[in-house]
């Protein structure tokens, strides 16, 4: 009995060791190595090569070839082609068109939409069930689109949707939303409003909360008009917040597609045709991969742009930080 | 007691702005309760008597559960394998700044910000000819790749916090630079690494066209059999929708409730920090 403990001891000891003794081995040929910070990169950029530059690559080149999955035809150098033919398309500039004004309007009434709604709930601190309530209210934005988007349609259906319902209480006609030519892109519009005001709603709270309680405190005792008070002390620490959020919010809009691929598939006609769905469409219901890589290439220069705008807020916000 | 119910009436102003925005998920989740009469009747019906038909419909569904398994297990492996390949690239990233790095940012962001509808033109190529469409290993590196450039993002943005003190602290008392990076970093940067789950979970679980494009019948998650499912002898199974829908939500719904502290740095890339 007595020997029990010990020798279990001395077992649990001797790999332990060992184990020690590799371990320091493996330690060292790491720690030595000058390459250190390379290898830790290392699995981020095979995963890079792997599935962004080799796409990347392809991409580029297939954008000048003509090449067309119906015709079983093998892909044929065209140089610019492609892309003096996107420049001459109606359907390019429509969808251009189309994907900038349901930026601007959706960004536009989701950012004041957002503030308004993010000001009425600053004080919300001690609002009882606070947790599920904000729960309820941030839900739309991370609940997939497929599901909502695609229920959105039983919504606005003509004859059973929840919607004419309400419009022939209201109005006493009914509107066929997503059929009608005018009417599907606010309907489309408003889905996209419900789905991302709370992000705005949740910006505009984290921009009021970066505001130094000191400073909204002396307002107070200076008795400072509401209107001046939000100028001059909440605005100059909030506005780094709210253009990121705005500016990320222009990004995410501009990448819509299956929302409205699920709502609309871009019709009636193509009077929802976003560049999202135009490239879907182009790609895989005409299958010409030619001509819609040339797009691709288009919208990842946008990107670029977008992404070096939201970059240039960053910034500025560091370098205001650090001064 | 003026003040006192004012706000009262404040909260309650709250409270009904939070629901109005709930009020399509309500009717989604009421409709998988209804009967099919019942979901599709004008005047729509408030009161109801609720059953279960949709839900036993659904599971009796042969591809339900395999979807369902195809959604968990892809999600979580390759938000696993993101987490893993973003903390040590944002590691050194943090502290090495290597060469290049504001560049490697710029590209990782810029790779999230490109409309998926363009991405998945060439990557649909490359997955035809390397024969990857509808392989596991294929769809989940894909989303693992997917969810790299922002687990990146939120993990540099917290290892930029913890100050590189600790790490020559670690170093100077005989700590290996694993030990440093495992025991000493990882621990302080937990509220990153648990956004970036969840975050990552999230939009691999909502996402839909990639799967469409490069999944198949092995491979298919819950949005595709969402939206090829729904369509039965010609016009839309607004019952199957409900329920499945229903049963959809309930992970992303709950990811937000007990993790309401990290929707901020979740949705913002990491780069707005605090509460909301």
């Amino acid at each position: 009995m007595q020997n029990d403990p010990t020798s279990a001891q001395a077992g649990s000891g001797a790999p332990q060791v060992v184990g020690g003794r590799l371990r320091a081995w493996r330690m060292n040929w790491i720690d030595n190595s000058r390459y250190f910070p390379l290898m830790l990169l290392l699995p981020v950029l095979i995963f890079f090569l792997l599935w962004n530059i080799i796409p990347l690559l392809w991409m580029v080149g297939m954008s000048f070839y003509n090449y067309s999955l119906i015709t079983g035809m093998p892909p044929r150098f065209i140089g610019l082609r492609n892309f003096f033919d996107l420049y001459d398309s109606y359907a390019v500039w429509g969808s251009l068109g189309k994907t900038f004004i349901f930026v601007f309007f959706a960004v536009g009434i989701e950012t004041v939409l957002g503030m308004v709604l993010g000001i009425l709930f600053w004080g919300s601190t001690n609002l009882p069930g606070r947790r599920l309530a904000l729960t309820m209210l941030f839900s739309p934005m991370v609940l997939t689109p497929a599901a909502t988007g695609t229920f959105f349609r039983l919504i606005y259906e003509p004859t059973f949707g929840i919607m004419n319902y309400l419009t022939t209480l209201v109005f006493g006609t009914k509107i066929d939303f997503l059929g009608d030519n005018f009417w599907a892109m606010p309907a489309v519009l408003l889905v996209d409003i419900w789905m991302w005001t709370p992000f705005m709603i949740l910006i505009t709270l984290a921009a009021l909360g970066s505001v130094p309680r000191a400073e909204l405190e002396a307002a107070e005792v200076d008795r400072l008009p509401w209107l001046k008070r939000f100028w001059y002390v909440v605005l100059p620490h909030a506005k780094f917040i709210l253009m990121l959020g705005i500016v990320l919010r222009t990004i995410d809009a501009f990448k819509v597609m299956d929302l409205i691929y699920q709502l609309t598939r871009g019709g009636p006609g193509n009077a929802t045709e976003v560049v999202g769905i135009t490239l879907f469409r182009k790609a895989f219901e005409g299958f010409t991969m030619g001509w819609s890589s040339a797009l691709a290439v288009i919208t990842l220069l946008i990107a670029i742009a977008f992404t070096s705008i939201f970059l240039y807020i960053l910034n500025l916000r560091r370098r205001g930080a650090q001064s | 007691m003026r003040t006192n119910w004012r706000q009262k009436i404040y909260h309650l102003v709250l409270w009904l702005v939070s629901i109005v925005f709930f009020l399509p998920v309500v009717w989604i989740i009421t409709g998988a309760f209804k009967t099919k009469d019942d979901l599709l009747a004008i005047p729509p019906k408030i009161i109801f008597s609720p059953t279960l038909a949709n839900f036993i419909d659904l599971f009796s569904r042969h591809d339900f559960f395999s979807s369902l398994r195809n959604s968990f297990l892809i999600s979580a492996c390759a938000v696993i394998v993101a987490i893993v390949v973003a903390f040590l690239a944002a590691y050194s990233f943090s502290r090495f700044k290597p060469r290049g790095t504001d560049f490697l940012m710029f590209v990782l962001l810029t790779v999230r910000m490109v409309p998926a509808a363009a991405v998945v033109v060439p990557i649909f190529l490359m997955y035809t000819a390397f024969g990857w469409k509808d392989d596991f290993w294929g769809v989940m590196l894909f989303y693992a790749m997917f969810s790299i450039p922002f687990s990146v993002w939120i993990l540099k943005g917290f290892i930029d916090g913890v100050s590189p003190r600790f790490d020559e602290t670690g170093i100077v008392n005989g700590g290996s630079r694993m030990h440093v990076l495992f025991r000493v970093i990882l621990p302080q940067v937990r509220p990153g690494l648990i956004a970036a789950f969840i975050f990552n979970l999230i939009f691999v679980w909502n996402e839909f066209l990639f799967n469409f494009i490069i999944g198949g019948k092995k491979t298919t998650m819950i949005p595709v059999s969402l939206v090829t499912g729904s369509i039965s002898q010609g016009g839309v199974d607004w019952t199957f929708v409900a329920a499945l829908a229903t049963v959809y939500l309930i992970p992303p719904f709950l990811a937000i409730y007990f993790f309401q502290k990290y929707l901020l740095v979740g949705m913002t890339f990491g780069t707005v920090r605090g509460e909301v």
